[in-house]
């Protein structure tokens, strides 16, 4: 009785460990793929906030950037967490902007782990009645709202008022063109 | 009234079953005594452990003070009224006048006078979780609560709050939501969730036993929920039963991890007197945040019911949703919550 115990119990670790190594090596699908190379996390967060500095041109941030991790994902976003997390979301930069004329939008960059990470949460979310920017297939642009993926970023800017919302493409390009 | 309460699975083995598993464990040695000392030594673990198990439970709950004295947690009372016989139980009024909707949807189930005393301290919980336009239709429309919080003052309430855990800055959504303003203009004392605004309650949930929640709910007569209709990205809507999540501080990321569960705890803590649901805009997609007014859609309609599953369904409908393909509806539904056949309570219907 003894003996037979002490087999069975020998043999649940190599079990479960052999079992946990085959799970692992099965691919995951490419949209939830993890890039393999890509910057450390520091070096990740500098490049998010540089995005915004400076602010997009004619415009000023007003209040402080701030960073979310996956656990502070659900302060910002809330229920919406868990599409990003399953999509391998790194962090996020949010940041309230004024224009010129003071009127208000709100801008957050998600940085993710590949490109196709990028465009995998840029297709979920798109909205089927927004239009694609004219030259710009990675964006779309619904009322009040201008969405774009580049590289592993995806941006979403809100606008407050229709002076905001008439700088969105602007904002959107400023922030295109520092996404390395 | 107990109808959210689950009778309690006892954790005392019967006595047959016991004398059961001895017999197995002493079974073909013939040693009796030997089976009577483990049979005895079993009921003295049972009953100490029991014993321990009863006074932990006790502990639990009581908490401790900031003089590490322990106190008894104040629990959430009833706030429901009772039903009136042949009464109309859910009231969908629409039309392009968002105020006049709520009037013609209270005036249908009674009046707020049947829900509201003289004297009475009510507490209106709207949805005021994002920093987003009424356009954009993440929170309640301000005409909405502006209209509840002025039928209310008119039943003679001697206090009304507005209040909510917002998830963006509270700052921001308070005011960017026109609620602030249209909810003291119309006579409302509004509480932003700062740390002073929470209190520490026996919740008696399954999932949390004590939570941290906006005194109002602890302190008023009456409570109505106030939510609107969206998509959410989790839960795939959220509505009544889901707008509870706003009277809690700091427990959003536990919540989530098991959705559909904690939106029926939640449901089953609170009972509310009314709740006034807004689709007068509805967001069809990229909820609850939303942003882009191409998932806004205008109903222009209002639904007023004291039935949280019902009005979960009929907002599902406007979502385009099937209400049984929403977990939590299925499991309010089981909890004794509601119904979410809504078309079988006794509806008046009016306007479009």
């Amino acid at each position: 009785m003894r003996i037979i115990l002490f087999a069975v119990l020998a043999v649940i670790p190599p079990t479960l460990i052999g079992t946990l190594v085959w799970q692992g090596r099965k691919a995951p699908p490419a949209e939830y793929a993890a890039a393999s190379a890509r910057p450390s996390g520091q070096e990740a967060d500098k490049a998010l906030r540089a995005l915004f500095e400076p602010p997009p041109t004619g415009t000023k941030i007003k209040e402080q950037i701030t960073l979310y991790d996956e656990k502070g994902l659900f302060d910002f976003i809330d229920g919406a967490a868990p599409i990003f997390i399953d999509r391998h979301f790194r962090k996020l930069a949010a940041a309230e902007i004024a224009t010129a004329e003071g009127s208000d939008l709100d801008c957050a960059v998600y940085d993710m782990a590949t490109p196709e990470n990028a465009q995998s949460i840029f297709d979920k979310e798109k909205s089927a009645n927004a239009k694609v920017v004219d030259g710009w297939p990675e964006a779309i642009a619904g009322p009040m709202s201008f969405v774009f993926h580049n590289t592993r970023y995806y941006a979403k800017l809100t606008a407050f008022d229709a002076k905001a919302e008439a700088a969105l493409p602007a904002v959107a390009h400023s922030l295109k063109e520092k996404m390395k | 009234m107990s109808d959210g309460e689950q009778p309690r699975a006892g954790n005392v083995v019967p006595e047959t079953r016991l004398r059961e598993n001895g017999k197995k464990a002493g079974g073909g040695n013939g040693d009796n005594s030997n089976d009577m000392d483990r049979r005895a030594l079993f009921r003295v673990g049972v009953t100490a452990a029991m014993a321990v198990g009863s006074v932990a439970l006790g502990l639990g709950l009581r908490t401790r003070d900031g003089h590490g004295k322990s106190k008894t947690l104040p629990k959430l009372k009833d706030h429901r009224v009772d039903k009136i016989q042949g009464a109309v139980e859910m009231a969908i009024v629409r039309g392009p006048d968002a105020a006049a909707n709520v009037r013609r949807a209270v005036e249908a189930m009674g009046g707020m006078g049947r829900y509201v005393k003289r004297g009475e301290r009510v507490v209106i919980k709207p949805n005021i979780g994002w920093n987003r336009l009424p356009e954009q239709a993440a929170n309640t429309n301000p005409d909405v609560v502006a209209e509840v919080v002025k039928l209310v003052a008119a039943a003679g309430a001697s206090k009304i709050w507005v209040t909510d855990v917002s998830v963006n800055t509270p700052e921001q959504c308070f005011a960017r939501s026109g609620i602030e303003k249209a909810a003291k203009a119309a006579g409302a004392t509004v509480v932003r969730p700062d740390a002073p605004a929470f209190r520490e309650v026996d919740v008696q949930g399954k999932l949390l036993r004590t939570a941290d929640i906006l005194f109002p709910f602890v302190d008023a007569d009456r409570v109505i929920n106030v939510p609107v209709v969206k998509q959410h990205g989790l839960s795939g809507a959220t509505m009544a039963m889901k707008n509870w999540y706003g009277m809690l501080g700091g427990q959003r990321v536990k919540l989530h991890q098991n959705i559909h569960l904690s939106i029926v705890d939640l449901a089953s803590m609170i009972k509310p007197t009314l709740t006034i649901m807004d689709a007068t805009r509805i967001l069809l997609a990229n909820g609850p945040t939303g942003g882009s007014l191409a998932d806004v859609k205008q109903m222009d309609t209002i639904a007023v019911s004291s039935d949280e599953v019902a009005l979960d369904a009929f907002g599902a409908s406007l979502l385009g949703l099937l209400p049984t393909s929403l977990g939590f509806i299925v499991e309010g539904m089981k909890a004794g919550l509601g119904t979410p056949e809504w078309r079988n309570l006794k509806t008046e219907e009016l306007g479009g």
